[in-house]
C-alpha cells in the first residue's frame, strides 16, 4: 500500500511532477486554514480570561475601599 | 430531562476542558500522517498525476463542509423547542467555520479545476454553484447574527435559513448524479491496488477525512467556550476562572 517515497530528490519533491504551483498553493491554504481556525480562538480565550481577572480586581479594590469607608 | 444538563454552559465548558488535548492530540495525529503521506508516498494518478494530492485535501474538506447546514438546524430546532442557549451558541460558532470550509472546497477545486479541466471555473456546473450558494447562505447567516441586536429574532431566522441550508446540502450531494456535466461523481472505493482508486488512494483520504472531522470538532468547540465565556460573564462560575 505505502510503496515507497515518490521521489528521488528533494527538487523533485518541489516539483510534484510539474504541478508545483497547483499542490503546494493548496496545502499552503490547508495550512493557514488549519491554523487560523485553532490559535484565534485560543487567543480569543486567554484575551477574555484576562478581560476577566482584571475585571475582578478591580471588583476587589471598590469592595475595600467601600469597607474602609464605612462607618459602621 | 436528561439534556437540560447538557444543555448547561458551565458542563460542557468543564467537560470540554478534559475532552480537549486528547481531541487536540488525536488531531495532531491525524493532520500530520495524512500530510505527510498524502505529500510523500501517494503514487501519481495514472490521469492526474500528482494533482490528485489535491483531492485527499479537497474531498476532506468539501465532505465535511456539508455537516455544517444540518448541525445548525438541529442547533436551530433545540434553540426554538426547548430554548436551549448552548444550541445557539453552537449554532452561531459553526456558521464562522462552515464559510471557512466552504470558502477551501471552492479555492481547493478551483486550483485543481484549472490544470485538469482547463478552467478556473464553470458556471454551468450544478455541483459547483449549488457550493458557492452555501458558502454565500453561511455568510448571509453569519452577517444576519451581527446585524440583528434582537437575538431571540436572530435565533429564529438562522434556524429557518438552516434549514433552507440543509435542502441545499442535499442538492450539492446528489448534483453530480443529477446533472451530469463537469464535476466528476464520487469515485467508488476498490480494496484492490490495481484500481485508480486503490486503498493507497482512499487510505490516504481517509485518514485526512478523519483528521479533518476532529479539527472541526476541535475549532468547534474551542470557539463555543469563548461564546459561553462572553455570554455567561456575569455568571458565578465565570468570574472564579482566570
Amino acid at each position: 500500500m505505502i510503496d515507497a517515497i515518490q521521489f528521488s530528490s528533494f527538487s523533485e519533491f518541489i516539483d510534484m511532477g510539474g504541478y508545483a504551483f497547483n499542490v503546494w498553493s493548496v496545502y499552503a491554504l490547508f495550512a493557514v486554514f488549519l491554523v487560523v481556525n485553532i490559535m484565534l480562538p485560543l487567543r480569543r480565550h486567554k484575551q477574555i480570561l484576562r478581560q476577566q481577572n482584571r475585571r475582578r480586581i478591580v471588583n476587589n479594590e471598590t469592595e475595600y475601599i467601600r469597607k474602609d469607608d464605612g462607618p459602621e | 430531562m436528561w439534556f437540560s444538563k447538557l444543555g448547561s454552559p458551565k458542563w460542557f465548558y468543564e467537560l470540554t476542558s478534559k475532552w480537549l488535548p486528547w481531541l487536540i492530540g488525536a488531531m495532531v495525529i491525524f493532520l500530520t500522517t495524512g500530510v505527510i503521506w498524502a505529500l510523500l508516498y501517494l503514487p501519481p494518478d495514472y490521469q492526474q498525476g500528482f494533482t490528485s494530492r489535491i483531492l485527499v485535501v479537497h474531498v476532506a474538506v468539501a465532505g465535511s463542509s456539508l455537516s455544517f447546514f444540518p448541525l445548525m438546524a438541529v442547533a436551530g430546532i433545540i434553540t426554538l423547542v426547548w430554548r436551549m442557549k448552548l444550541a445557539d451558541m453552537v449554532a452561531k460558532t459553526a456558521a464562522v467555520l462552515g464559510v471557512w470550509f466552504s470558502f477551501l472546497t471552492l479555492a481547493t477545486g478551483s486550483i485543481w479545476g484549472s490544470v485538469m479541466w482547463g478552467t478556473w471555473w464553470e458556471w454551468s456546473d450544478s455541483r459547483l454553484v449549488s457550493m458557492l450558494f452555501q458558502f454565500f447562505l453561511l455568510m448571509g447567516v453569519v452577517s444576519l447574527r451581527s446585524a440583528l441586536e434582537d437575538s431571540d429574532k436572530a435565533a429564529k431566522l438562522c434556524a429557518l435559513l438552516s434549514i433552507v441550508g440543509c435542502i441545499n446540502v442535499v442538492i450539492i450531494k446528489y448534483s453530480v448524479e443529477w446533472w451530469n456535466t463537469l464535476h466528476q461523481p464520487a469515485s467508488p472505493l476498490s480494496m484492490s491496488t490495481e484500481s485508480p482508486n486503490g486503498p493507497e488512494f482512499w487510505v490516504a483520504t481517509g485518514v485526512m477525512i478523519i483528521g479533518v472531522y476532529l479539527f472541526l470538532s476541535v475549532s468547534l468547540i474551542l470557539s463555543t467556550r469563548n461564546e459561553i465565556l462572553e455570554r455567561e460573564r456575569r455568571s458565578q462560575w465565570v468570574q472564579d476562572l482566570g
